[in-house]
Parts: C-alpha cells; sequence; structure tokens
C-alpha cells in the first residue's frame, strides 16, 4: 500500500465513510424501504437543527472548550423569532433579529469564559438553565404556529420531483461556509492554534482572548440559525424547542473525530458523523426496532468512538506509546499555574 | 507498528457494532394480511403507553389488522417526526399519534395524508387539520372539575392547594388545569385557594423535586393535585419520604400499579384515570373504521367500537370531530385491588 492510500486510510473521515457505507449494507438487510431515493435524501432532514449545532459547538471545541448551552439559545431563537414575528414583523426580519439574539447569548458566554477566563464547562452549565428560563420567560407555556406558508414551505419543502429536501440543502451550504472558515482562513488556524496550547499560541502572538470570545460568539450565531431552520421545518415554535437534542450535538462532535482536548478535528468529519447517526436510527426506524434499543446502539457507537479515536491518535502522534491518554491540556492548566506564580520572563 | 494499531482500531470498533446489532436484530418486523397501522406514542418510556399499545395490539387481532407500536424514548414532538416519516416511507394505512407537541409533528403528518395515510390522534391531539378524528380518554371538563371535587372532599374545601403538571406546554395538562381552575371559581370551593402550579416534566426526580420545593416553600399547604401518572407517584413517594402523608392530601392521575401501596399508605386518598389499554383498543377501532370508510369525521356517525359497544363521534370540549372514550374511573383504597395496570 503505498504511504498516501495508508494515510488516507488512516483519517478519521475516511473510516466515517466506511462506517456509512457499512450502516447503509445493515440498513438495507433490515428493511427493503431503506434504499429507496426519497428515504436516502430525507433521512438527515428531521436532524439538521441538530446539525447546525454541532458545527457552532465544533469551532469551540477545537479551542479547547465546551458549550453545552447551545440547545437552550436555540430554544431563544426560536421564541424570539416567533415573538417578533407575532407582533407584525416580517419574517425574514424576525428570523434576523433572532440570530441577533442568539449572536449576542453566544457572546455573553464568550466575555465570560474568553475575557473573565472561567471554565466553560460552569459558564455554559449556567447559562444552558439561564437561557432556558429565558425562552420562557418570552414565550411562557404557549406555542406559535401561525408561520407564514410561504417560510415553512421553504423550511419543510422539497426540490426535484419534490425529494429533495431544502432543509438538506441548508445544512450542506452551512458545512461547507463553515468548513471554509475552519480549515481556510487565519481565523481557523488560529482556533486550532489555541486549542493546541493557549500559552503557546499567546506567546505567538495569537490574539487568544478575541478568538475564544468569538467562537463563543459564532456557537451561538449558529444555534439561532438553527433556531430559525428548526421553525421552518417544523412550523411550530416552543420555549421547549431542542430540549433533549444536546446528546445528539455532543454525539456529532465527538464522533465526528473532534479531539474533547481541544487542538484537532474537521468540519468533514462532523457532518459525516451527523449522517452516520441519523442513518442508522432511520435504518431502525424502518425497522421498527424500538427507540430503547435505538438508544443502545447510538450510545454505543459513541463509546466505540471515543475508544477507537483515542487510540487512532495514539497511533498517529507516535509508534511508541499505545492507547496513552494526551496530557496536553493538563500541561496547559500547569503552564497557566506557573505563569501566575512567576514573572513572565522566566517563562521558557 | 502502525499498522498494528490501526487494526487493534478495527477490532475494538467491530466488536462494538457486532454486539450491538446482535441486540438490535432481536426485535423484528411483521407484515401481515388487512390493514398495517402505526401506533405512534408520546414516548416508549411511560407505562401507560404500553398499555395503549396492549390494547391497540388486541384490537388489531379481533379485527385482522396489525399494529407496529414504536416512538422515540423522549418525550418530545420533534422526536416524534423521524417514526413518521419511517411509517410514511413503509406505506402503512394508518398512522395512531399522541403527542406533546401539536404543532411540530403536524407537517409531517400532513406529508403523510397527502399520501393516503390515514391519521387519528389520541390522548395528546395534534393540530387539528393533520388528523381526521381525536380520541379523547374522556372529557377534559370532567376531568378538571372531579380532581378539584377529589382534593376538595380529602381536604375539607378548606385551605391552600398547588397542581404538580408535567411540562408547561403540554397541551392536555393546561388544558386540565384550565378547567381546575374554572371549577375553583364555583361557590362550592370559594375557601380552596390554588397557589401555584410547578412541573416535573414527567421526570420522577423533578417531580420528586418540585414536590419538595412545595412542601418547603408552603408550609400550610393542604393539598396538591398531580394530574400526571409520573408525577402523582412522586409526589406520593416524596410525601411519605418527609412524613407529611396525613397532613398533605394528593389526588391526580395515576396508575393504579404504581399508585397502590401509597393508597394503602394513606398517603393517596383518592385518584383517576381511565383504562389505558381501553383507549389503545379504542383509537386503533376507529382507526380501522376510517379505513374502511365507515367514519368520515362528520359529527353524528357512529360505528360499533368491539367490546367498548357503539360509540359516536361527536364534539367534546369545543373540539371536533371527538370519540370520547368515558368518564374518568376513580381509584380508591377501597376498588384498587380491582384494578391491575
Amino acid at each position: 500500500m503505498s504511504q498516501a492510500a495508508r494515510r488516507l486510510l488512516a483519517r478519521w473521515e475516511s473510516i466515517l465513510v466506511l462506517a456509512i457505507i457499512g450502516a447503509g449494507i445493515w440498513s438495507t438487510t433490515l428493511s427493503p424501504f431503506f434504499l429507496k431515493r426519497g428515504n436516502l435524501l430525507d433521512l438527515v432532514t428531521p436532524y439538521v437543527f441538530i446539525g447546525l449545532m454541532a458545527f457552532g459547538l465544533t469551532f469551540v471545541v477545537i479551542a479547547g472548550e465546551i458549550d453545552i448551552s447551545v440547545v437552550s439559545m436555540l430554544a431563544v431563537s426560536v421564541v424570539c423569532f416567533a415573538q417578533i414575528f407575532d407582533a407584525g414583523v416580517n419574517v425574514w426580519l424576525a428570523g434576523l433579529a433572532a440570530l441577533a439574539v442568539a449572536t449576542a447569548l453566544g457572546l455573553g458566554n464568550g466575555v465570560l469564559v474568553g475575557l473573565l477566563n472561567l471554565p466553560s464547562l460552569a459558564i455554559t452549565l449556567g447559562t444552558l438553565a439561564a437561557y432556558g428560563g429565558l425562552a420562557f420567560v418570552v414565550l411562557g407555556g404557549e406555542g406559535v404556529a401561525s408561520f407564514p406558508n410561504g417560510y415553512t414551505q421553504i423550511g419543510g419543502g422539497y426540490l426535484w420531483r419534490n425529494q429533495l429536501p431544502v432543509a438538506l440543502l441548508v445544512l450542506l451550504g452551512f458545512a461547507l461556509l463553515l468548513g471554509l472558515l475552519l480549515h481556510a482562513t487565519r481565523f481557523g488556524r488560529y482556533v486550532f492554534t489555541i486549542g493546541s496550547n493557549r500559552e503557546a499560541a499567546r506567546f505567538s502572538g495569537v490574539p487568544v482572548a478575541r478568538i475564544r470570545v468569538s467562537v463563543f460568539a459564532l456557537s451561538g450565531l449558529m444555534a439561532g440559525i438553527g433556531g430559525v431552520v428548526y421553525v421552518g421545518y417544523f412550523g411550530s415554535a416552543r420555549a421547549d424547542a431542542g430540549t433533549g437534542s444536546l446528546l445528539d450535538v455532543v454525539t456529532a462532535v465527538v464522533l465526528g473525530g473532534v479531539d474533547i482536548f481541544g487542538g484537532a478535528g474537521s468540519m468533514l468529519g462532523v457532518l459525516l458523523a451527523l449522517i452516520l447517526v441519523a442513518e442508522l436510527r432511520n435504518g431502525m426506524q424502518l425497522a421498527n426496532i424500538a427507540g430503547e434499543t435505538q438508544d443502545i446502539v447510538i450510545g454505543a457507537l459513541l463509546l466505540a468512538a471515543i475508544v477507537a479515536g483515542n487510540l487512532l491518535r495514539a497511533a498517529q502522534a507516535d509508534g511508541a506509546l499505545s492507547g496513552r491518554l494526551r496530557p496536553r491540556r493538563r500541561e496547559v492548566v500547569e503552564h497557566e499555574a506557573a505563569d501566575s506564580a512567576l514573572p513572565p520572563s522566566l517563562e521558557t | 507498528m502502525r499498522r498494528k494499531k490501526l487494526g487493534l482500531v478495527g477490532i475494538v470498533a467491530g466488536l462494538a457494532v457486532v454486539a450491538t446489532l446482535t441486540v438490535a436484530l432481536t426485535a423484528g418486523a411483521g407484515t401481515q394480511a388487512g390493514y398495517k397501522i402505526y401506533f405512534l406514542p408520546k414516548t416508549t418510556t411511560i407505562p401507560v403507553f404500553t398499555q395503549n399499545g396492549i390494547g391497540a395490539k388486541l384490537a388489531a387481532k379481533s379485527l385482522g389488522d396489525t399494529v407496529t407500536y414504536n416512538g422515540p424514548t423522549t418525550v418530545s414532538g420533534t422526536a416524534q417526526v423521524p417514526f413518521i416519516n419511517a411509517a410514511i416511507q413503509q406505506g402503512f394505512n394508518a398512522i395512531v399519534i399522541s403527542t406533546s407537541d401539536p404543532n411540530a409533528v403536524a407537517p409531517a403528518l400532513k406529508r403523510a395524508a397527502a399520501k393516503g395515510i390515514k391519521v387519528i390522534s389520541y390522548d395528546g391531539d395534534t393540530a387539528p387539520s393533520s388528523r381526521v378524528i381525536f380520541v379523547a380518554p374522556t372529557s377534559n371538563s370532567l376531568i378538571g372539575a372531579s380532581q378539584v371535587e377529589s382534593i376538595g372532599k380529602q381536604i375539607g374545601y378548606k385551605g391552600q392547594i398547588a397542581i404538580l403538571s408535567a411540562t408547561p406546554t403540554s397541551p392536555n395538562q393546561n388544558t386540565w388545569i384550565k378547567f381546575m381552575k374554572a371549577t375553583l371559581k364555583l361557590p362550592k370551593y370559594k375557601n380552596m385557594q390554588l397557589v401555584t402550579t410547578v412541573y416535573g416534566n414527567d421526570d420522577p426526580t423533578d417531580s420528586a423535586k418540585a414536590t419538595q420545593g412545595l412542601i418547603q416553600a408552603y408550609p400550610d399547604l393542604k393539598g396538591i393535585i398531580a394530574p400526571t401518572t409520573v408525577g402523582i407517584q412522586a409526589a406520593a413517594q416524596e410525601l411519605q419520604q418527609e412524613g407529611k402523608c396525613g397532613t398533605i392530601k394528593l389526588t391526580g392521575l395515576g396508575l393504579p400499579n404504581d399508585m397502590r401501596k401509597y393508597v394503602k399508605a394513606g398517603c393517596a386518598g383518592a385518584f383517576a384515570l381511565w383504562n389505558e389499554s381501553d383507549l389503545g383498543y379504542l383509537a386503533t377501532q376507529v382507526a380501522h373504521n376510517v379505513l374502511t370508510g365507515k367514519l368520515t369525521g362528520a359529527i353524528g356517525q357512529s360505528f360499533v367500537a368491539g367490546k367498548l359497544g357503539k360509540r359516536t363521534v361527536v364534539v367534546s370540549d369545543g373540539n371536533k370531530p371527538v370519540v370520547v372514550l368515558g368518564p374518568p374511573l376513580v381509584f380508591t383504597p377501597q376498588n384498587i385491588d380491582k384494578y391491575h395496570f
């Protein structure tokens, strides 16, 4: 096997593609309905809003942080969209306003984590609850469903023989756009650098605080877009929108090969992981396999991905130590501790 | 060396997949003669829905139809949508659904209807434009009135009461609460004050915490109404643990099997429900009669619902067209041992 071919096979994305093909074959044996074109095109559609949140979260995790408040920011986006539209504002303007609100909430996370250097898990756990409560304050227990047909027909509509879902195109469009932002811009490189070693990034002149604030704002914006798409597809706005989807969002990111310690990952991987999860669920649903069993399969897949991903990275890093957990984040923390105790000139 | 590592990765992933597939493949699908009915509860993880499914299969058996029972593991309308899509792809003849989000499932149900699939809602109604007929367990106004009367009787029609509900957005919960508030305005209940409504999200832990919050926040609380099977059980358990069974009375909607020991311990004086198995049975009977063309959703049409006898399509609580199962069934320490579900 040539060096290039071997490198391609060792890539996480290649493994995901193989898994998608394998899951496709399995699903075909489970149900004769799986391979129908209408089914294949539609199987990701109900999970598009989850994918959009996962895309935003990818930046945060690569930067070495976590944002579990995405589902609450989605809920706020959904209810603001509904309330502003209900007040008589044009549906597209209302959508833009909802995005602005969600971005502001993300910015709030970013300021707390990026500028004040507070731990992101604790901060976003707090805002998960606070923003979730805010959604109920905005809309209460009521639901809004009076969105114009023109809008919901786009969000939940189909093109090309009435089989190609618009929401799927939205998902692919954002995957491409954010993929470029992550892998082909200076901003993206900075995100990777900060996630790999924040101290080194700072000494290399990377605007660490600004980038860290930005990734949280971007996560808020993507949750906001997820909310606007959610309303388009489901035609429903309620304060509990997105409840219960956090696990799926994190699954897509981790299964997508994004290093939970930061510094590594790809947008393509997250997109493929979302497709894999949607495909597996679809195959099992077509075979009428119980929801509980579906959860076991998806959970096992996530565990397998974490174990395999760790082994793979260890193998890629060097051949010497197998299955070694990389202590990178810990090193950064130790450096920070040293940094605060010693004058900067002593830092090596 | 590197290749060996990758091989190990493959083996680990492979083992995990094989293990899960073995579990998954033990469940299977059935395709038989007669109509194919897809029975989609709010979630498969709450026992009442299992009862609905048992009744549905019983009805299907007597009608020569087949029922496929499946649904999400979380109470979420959006999580039901992939299941609706799966039912459409498989070409089922009818979908019988109970939902917690009437609007979120509507577009998917309309896609189903466009393909000729008949949609029947039961228990938790969908947007009326997305289904043919709604099968109601009982009348909402009757539930609201009977719950207030049940707690009133236990506390001597005097003092503070609170409601422990499921989620703030659950349509049937909110409708019942609305009728409870209307009932409380009657002169008979003028000495009873509803102090608050709290939410346990149909989750045992959340419901227990909400009950604990009530006990601490309202020292003079005399009674709790928990119109949810998860909530009433958690509340009863919490009252028992806190030693409050004598001072705070409890009523609500619950399952006899869940509540038996608490009723006998005096932690819930009386509670109500309907026969959940019969509800699934009736919904399936309605679906069958819609498929044969006997029912079209016109008010006044009637049919024979197997062992339940003759039923008529009516307007109930301003909602239409509706087929009603019957008045609430009240369980007390005296009659609870007659029921096992």
